[in-house]
C-alpha cells in the first residue's frame, strides 16, 4: 500500500485543551478511510487539520510525499465535503458545482460539460439550473459530493456527510458513496460516530478516543478482536464477564472465566496484550447459542435462566444469566423455522465456544 | 385564515352577523388591534401633513393668503426654474456621496466587528459605535463646525504644525462641510445593517470557498460580498433618505453653497410665506427620493430572495 497521507505525531492544542494526542497514521492511496469515534473526540479536528483548516501544534502531515506546513487550504490537493454541506444560497445548483473550476483553462462549454458529468455522477442530471437554496437534504449533500469531485482531489474529506439524513436515504446514501469510491478510485476519509456506518463502508476504520487512536484495523479485525474494552463496547454489542489469567504461557494463556470456568486462550484472542491478573473476557451476542430440546452442544455448555426476551422479528435477542454470575449475557438468535421463542423465567442451556472469546486485561 | 379554510364550501350567502364574530376571534382581528394605535398615530402624524401638503401644491399663493385655485403652476416652477433644479440636484449629489462614503467606511467596521472580533466582544463593540448617539445631532454638527471652522481644530493644529500659512477656506460653509457632517453622523446607520448580513453568513461557506481553490481575497469577492449584500442595500437606504432631506446640517455649516433642498423648502414657507411652492417642492422631493428607494428596494428583493432558505 503506497501512503498518501502521512500523519506523524501530530498534536493540536486549543488554548489548554489538548484536542489532540499525538496521532500517526499512513493512509493509503485510494483506500476508504474512516475516523470513528464518540462525540468530541477530535474527529473533525484531524480531518481539518489534513484540509489546512487547522495549525498544528506538533508533528507533520505529508500529503503526496509532500510537507503540508504552511499550505493554506486552497493550495492543498484535498477536497472537503462538510457537515452542513455549505452549499452557497447565492449560486445554483450548477455555479455551485463549478464553482472551484474559475481557474480551469478549459473553454467555458467544457466546463459546462464537466459540470452535467458531475451532476450525473451523483444522480441530479437536469438539476444545474435549479436554486440551491431549494434543495432537499439528499440533493444537498449530493451537489457538495460533486462541487468536491469535480476538481477531481487526490483526497477526499467528508465529515459526518450522512449524519443529516433519514435512516433510508442513509443506507441509500452509503452504499452509493462506496460505489462512488470505487469508480473514482480517490482516497476517502470519512469521518463518522456511527460504528455500522464505518463497517459498511470502511476499508480501514481508526477508532478514536479522547484525542487517541485507540485501534486502527480493517472492519473484520475491529470487530473480532477489538484491543480495548472500550473499543469493544464502542463496536456493535458485546459482553463482558469478569476473568482472571492464571498463566501467560507463550501462545497459550489459561484463564479463570466467572461462572465458566476455565479456558485455554491463544495468543491472538489477546490482541491488547496478556499478562496475569484481573481482567475480563468479552463476547459478541452471536457467537452464544441457545441449546433447544434435543439439541446437541458444539463446544462448551453452561446453564442459566432468561432475564429478558425481546424480538425483532427475524432475530430475538435474550438475556440469559448463567449460574454463578449476576449479569445477563446477551444471546441473539435467528428465528428460524420451527424454532420456539423462549419464555421470561425459562431455564436453558448456552453454548459457547472459547475461540470466540476475547482477553482484556 | 384557517376558519376561512375550513368553511369553504358552505353557502356564499352568510349571516353578516356571525361573519362579525368570526372576524373578532380572527388573527387578522388581533393584529389590527394590536397596531392600530400606532397605526392611528401614525395616521395623524403622517397621512394629514402629508395630505395638507399634496393639497398646498396644487393652490396659488396670493399675497399672505393662499387662495383656492387649482393650479400645476408651483410643480412647473420647482422643475423649471434653474435656482431649484441646482438645489435638487445638489442634495442628491450630496447625499449620494454621503451614502457612497459612509456605506464604503462602515463596511470594513462591520467586517472586522464580525469576523474579527471575539464573540464575547461584539456587544462591546457595537455598544461603542453607538456612543456617538449619546449626544444630540444637533450638538455634534455644532462640534464639527467647531472642527472645521476658520480658526477651527483643523486650520490650527495645520497652522501650528506648519503645513499650510493660511486657514484653508473649502472645509465649512460648503458642500465638503456638509458631506462630512453627515457622514460621520450616519456612520452607525450604516455600521449595524451590515454587521447583522456579514453575521448571518455561515461561516463554513468561506471554507468550502477556500477549499475549493479560492484564495481569502476572491473569497471575498465570490461569496462574503455577494451574501452581504442585503444589508449594503439596507444601508444605502437608511442613509440615502434621511440625508437628502436633512436641515439642520446644511443650514449650519453648509453656507449658501451648500444649501440643499430642505433649506429651500424652509425658506420658501416661513422666509417667503409661499406654502404652494413650498409644498410643490417637498412632494417633488419626496417622488425623487421614493423612485430611489423603489430602485435599491428592488435590487435587495433580488438578494433577498436568494437568502431565503
Ligand atoms: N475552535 C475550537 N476551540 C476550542 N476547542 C475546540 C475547538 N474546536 C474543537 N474544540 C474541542 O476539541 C474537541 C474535539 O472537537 P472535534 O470537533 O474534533 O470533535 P468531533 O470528534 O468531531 O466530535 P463530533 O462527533 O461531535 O463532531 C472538543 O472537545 C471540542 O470542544
Ligand atoms: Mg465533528
Amino acid at each position: 500500500m503506497k501512503p498518501i497521507i502521512q500523519i506523524r505525531d501530530v498534536h493540536k492544542y486549543y488554548g489548554d485543551y489538548h484536542a489532540l494526542r499525538g496521532i500517526n497514521v499512513d493512509i493509503g492511496e485510494g483506500e476508504f478511510f474512516s475516523l470513528l469515534g464518540p462525540s468530541g473526540c477530535g474527529k473533525t479536528t484531524l480531518l481539518r487539520t489534513i484540509a489546512g483548516f487547522e495549525d498544528l501544534s506538533q508533528g507533520t502531515i505529508h500529503i503526496d510525499g509532500r510537507l503540508m506546513e504552511g499550505v493554506p487550504p486552497n493550495k492543498r490537493p484535498t477536497n472537503m465535503v462538510f457537515q452542513s454541506y455549505a452549499i452557497f444560497p447565492h449560486l445554483t445548483v450548477a455555479e455551485n458545482v463549478g464553482f472551484g473550476l474559475r481557474r480551469d483553462p478549459r473553454t467555458p462549454a467544457q466546463k459546462a460539460a464537466a459540470v452535467e458529468e458531475a451532476l450525473e455522477m451523483v444522480g441530479l442530471k437536469g438539476y444545474g439550473g435549479r436554486a440551491a437554496h431549494a434543495l432537499s437534504g439528499g440533493q444537498r449533500q449530493r451537489v457538495a459530493l460533486a462541487r468536491a469531485l469535480i476538481l477531481k482531489p487526490r483526497v477526499l474529506l467528508l465529515d459526518e456527510p450522512l449524519s443529516a439524513l433519514d435512516k433510508k436515504l442513509r443506507e441509500q446514501m452509503q452504499s452509493e458513496l462506496r460505489r462512488l469510491q470505487r469508480q473514482v478510485g480517490i482516497t476517502f476519509i470519512l469521518v463518522t460516530h456511527d460504528q455500522e456506518e464505518a463497517l459498511i463502508m470502511s476499508d480501514r476504520i481508526a477508532v478514536m478516543f479522547e484525542g487517541q487512536i485507540a485501534q486502527l484495523a480493517p472492519p473484520q479485525e475491529l470487530y473480532r478482536r477489538p484491543v480495548t474494552r472500550q473499543v469493544a463496547e464502542f463496536i456493535g454489542v458485546m459482553n463482558f464477564l469478569p476473568a482472571s489469567v492464571a498463566t501467560v504461557n507463550g501462545a497459550r494463556i489459561d484463564v479463570e472465566v466467572a461462572g465458566l470456568g476455565t479456558v485455554e486462550l491463544a495468543a491472538e484472542q489477546c490482541p491488547g496484550g496478556a499478562r496475569s491478573g484481573k481482567g475480563s473476557v468479552g463476547f459478541r451476542p452471536e457467537t452464544l447459542t441457545i441449546l433447544f430440546e434435543g439439541e446437541t452442544p458444539r463446544g462448551r455448555v453452561a446453564e442459566g435462566t432468561v432475564e429478558e426476551v425481546t424480538y425483532y422479528g427475524d432475530m430475538t435477542y435474550y438475556g440469559v444469566v448463567p449460574d454463578g454470575v449476576d449479569v445477563p449475557l446477551t444471546i441473539s438468535m435467528r428465528n428460524l423455522v420451527g424454532r420456539r421463542v423462549l419464555e421470561r423465567g425459562e431455564r436453558t442451556r448456552v453454548a459457547w465456544d472459547p475461540a470466540a472469546l476475547v482477553l482484556f486485561c | 385564515m384557517g376558519a376561512t379554510g375550513a368553511n369553504r364550501g358552505q353557502p356564499a350567502i352568510m349571516d353578516a352577523k356571525t361573519r362579525w364574530g368570526r372576524f373578532r376571534r380572527s388573527e387578522a382581528a388581533s393584529g389590527l388591534l394590536l397596531i392600530s394605535p400606532t397605526a392611528l398615530y401614525a395616521l395623524l402624524m403622517l397621512a394629514v401633513p402629508l395630505a395638507a401638503i399634496l393639497l398646498y401644491s396644487v393652490l396659488t399663493d396670493g399675497y399672505l393668503t393662499v387662495e383656492w385655485t387649482p393650479t400645476l403652476a408651483n410643480y412647473a416652477e420647482a422643475w423649471g426654474d434653474p435656482l431649484y433644479r441646482q438645489v435638487m440636484l445638489r442634495s442628491l449629489f450630496v447625499s449620494a456621496t454621503v451614502t457612497l462614503v459612509t456605506v464604503l467606511l462602515a463596511y470594513p467596521v462591520a467586517y472586522y466587528v464580525s469576523f474579527h472580533v471575539s464573540p464575547s466582544r461584539k456587544s462591546l463593540w457595537l455598544f461603542l459605535i453607538t456612543i456617538p448617539f449619546w449626544t444630540s445631532y444637533l450638538i455634534r454638527v455644532f462640534l464639527w463646525k467647531v472642527i472645521l471652522g476658520f480658526n477651527g481644530v483643523v486650520n490650527s493644529s495645520l497652522m501650528t504644525l506648519g503645513i499650510i500659512d493660511e486657514p484653508l477656506t473649502f472645509i465649512l460653509y460648503n458642500v465638503n462641510a456638509v458631506v462630512i457632517t453627515l457622514a460621520h453622523a450616519y456612520a452607525p446607520f450604516a455600521i449595524l445593517p451590515i454587521f447583522v448580513a456579514l453575521e448571518k453568513i455561515d461561516r463554513s461557506l468561506l471554507e468550502a470557498s477556500q477549499d475549493l481553490g479560492e484564495s481569502r481575497l476572491l473569497t471575498f469577492w465570490r461569496v462574503t460580498l455577494p451574501l452581504s449584500m442585503p444589508g449594503v442595500v439596507a444601508a444605502v437606504l437608511i442613509v440615502f433618505i434621511p440625508t437628502i432631506g436633512d436641515y439642520v446640517t446644511p443650514q449650519l455649516v453648509g453656507g449658501p453653497e451648500g444649501r440643499m433642498i430642505s433649506n429651500a423648502i424652509q425658506l420658501q414657507y416661513l422666509r417667503l410665506d409661499n406654502y404652494p411652492l413650498g409644498s410643490a417642492l417637498a412632494v417633488s422631493a419626496m417622488a425623487i427620493v421614493t423612485a430611489v428607494s423603489l430602485v435599491f428596494l428592488f435590487l435587495n428583493r433580488r438578494f433577498l430572495r436568494v437568502r431565503q432558505q
